[in-house]
């Protein structure tokens, strides 16, 4: 046996038992919570430096990102609402 | 060893390999997802589909289509366009900064149904088609979209393929244990990034198996003289790392729903106002797993067919993980055989059943 496959066998043992101890500790709720504390955290203080943000904008009298957004979003639903009616009138005029 | 030595020397300068290949056109557009019609092999007028239900293929949301189209002699579609299927496919292309508040029944009711009558359509006025119906496939979280789909409007599906389909969410793994903590707020994911960055799901993906990124350079170390594997690795790999944000109104809804509620399973789902239930699905169903698939393990897809009104339905169960055992060489062989037998077999032109290798038969 050369010495790679000798090696890549010790690998593939290696990996497996890695992997399968790494799950384990993963699935641990002990790593999970703080995991999930630690994102949430970090989310809210993004959520709050961007509604601070905003207000400036705001008080400045400008659109907000969000508001932007908004105005986008009913602009794709209003051309969906058009295909809506576009394919119920093609129906209609159907035999 | 030499040979592997002068391999790795050339990695670097290979060049990217071509994904996506087989020629298509845009058949519907709409806010940033597109449908695209494959043409038939050879383009001429007797290279027509010869099958006339449509074969409509919904990806993943967080994933690219190509991956059902991923190199020339390695593409799902092109195989199934080669044995005479009309094959139309979702491209649910980027979403943008504005596509936060995209809900899950904007896709799945509003886009998908969308995609389905389109694709009917377009069979149906060239003159040999299938009466308003489709045979739908689902890849992934597609298949979970497709299921919910087929429950909600059962009418237009002529078949129903799950293709490694996350259906009952108790069983999928440390991602459903982690967003399932108390700690875990999707709420305030989704208010501060709106859509949800790949790059925060990839990493979660790689923890199902973190020694992943090490087990693939050791292959390529192993296979790098291997040019046929190398191109096959290289497109896999940019495909793995292109990936979309999740919109994330319709990100929420799936964490608290699915994953969260299992409301899937349980019946608890409703879309667009109107309860899911499962056992409206009376088309043929087919539940496809693999065994080494750490993404969607398989009892968490073999479910479905427990739970569907279908009088035909059948289960393929292959060894592979959940990307390779559908684009793979072996795949050409094993998996896609089997789906084009499974299309012709519920064709709306057939008549009688045909054999489908290699499926176990669960009908009552």
């Amino acid at each position: 046996m050369s010495a790679w496959k000798l090696w890549k066998q010790m690998f593939d043992a290696w990996e497996s038992t890695t992997a399968d101890f790494m799950e384990q500790v993963l699935r641990s709720p002990a790593v999970l919570e703080p995991g999930g504390a630690w994102l949430t955290g970090m989310m809210k203080l993004k959520t709050a430096s961007d509604k601070m943000a905003a207000g400036w904008w705001g008080a400045l009298g400008l659109p907000t990102k969000r508001d932007q957004e908004r105005t986008l979003h009913l602009i794709n639903q209003l051309h969906s609402r058009i295909l809506d009616l576009e394919e119920r009138l093609e129906g209609a005029e159907r035999p | 060893m030499i040979e592997r030595l002068l391999g790795l020397t050339r990695l670097a300068r290979r060049t990217p390999p071509a994904v996506g290949l087989t020629p298509a056109d845009v058949v519907h557009r709409e806010n940033k997802w597109r449908l695209l019609r494959y043409r038939p092999t050879g383009g001429g007028p007797g290279d027509a589909p010869r099958h006339r239900t449509p074969v409509l293929l919904v990806p993943s949301l967080i994933n690219r289509h190509y991956v059902l189209d991923l190199t020339p002699g390695k593409s799902f579609v092109e195989a199934m366009v080669a044995r005479g299927h009309d094959v139309f496919i979702i491209d649910w292309g980027t979403p943008a900064a504005e596509d936060r508040f995209v809900d899950f029944d904007e896709i799945c009711d509003r886009y998908i149904g969308r995609a389905v009558r389109v694709a009917a359509r377009v069979r149906d006025r060239e003159g040999d088609g299938s009466g308003g119906k489709v045979h739908l496939l689902g890849y992934c979280l597609g298949g979970t979209l497709a299921v919910i789909h087929a429950a909600a409007h059962p009418e237009r599906i002529a078949s129903l393929v799950a293709l490694a389909a996350p259906i009952d969410f108790d069983e999928a793994g440390i991602m459903a244990r982690w967003v399932r903590t108390k700690s875990f707020d999707v709420g305030a994911l989704v208010d501060a990034m709106g859509n949800v960055p790949w790059p925060l799901m990839q990493a979660a993906f790689h923890l199902l198996r973190p020694t992943l990124p090490l087990t693939k350079a050791v292959s390529l170390v192993e296979r790098a003289w291997d040019d046929e594997f190398l191109d096959g690795f290289f497109a896999v790999e940019r495909w793995s790392n292109d990936n979309v944000s999740f919109p994330g109104a319709c990100y929420r809804r799936y964490i608290e729903a699915l994953y969260r509620d299992n409301a899937l399973v349980t019946g608890r789902l409703s879309l667009a106002g109107q309860p899911v239930r499962l056992q409206r699905i009376t088309c043929p169903t087919l539940a496809v797993t693999f065994e080494g698939d750490h993404i969607v393990p398989e009892a968490s897809g073999r479910v479905l067919l427990d739970l569907v009104g279908s009088a035909d339905k059948r289960s393929i169960r292959l060894r592979g993980g959940h990307v390779g055992a559908v684009v793979s060489r072996k795949a050409a062989t094993t998996l896609w055989p089997q789906l084009s037998a499974w299309w012709i077999e519920h064709d709306c032109a057939n008549d009688g059943p045909a054999h489908l290798p290699g499926a176990a038969n669960d009908s009552p």
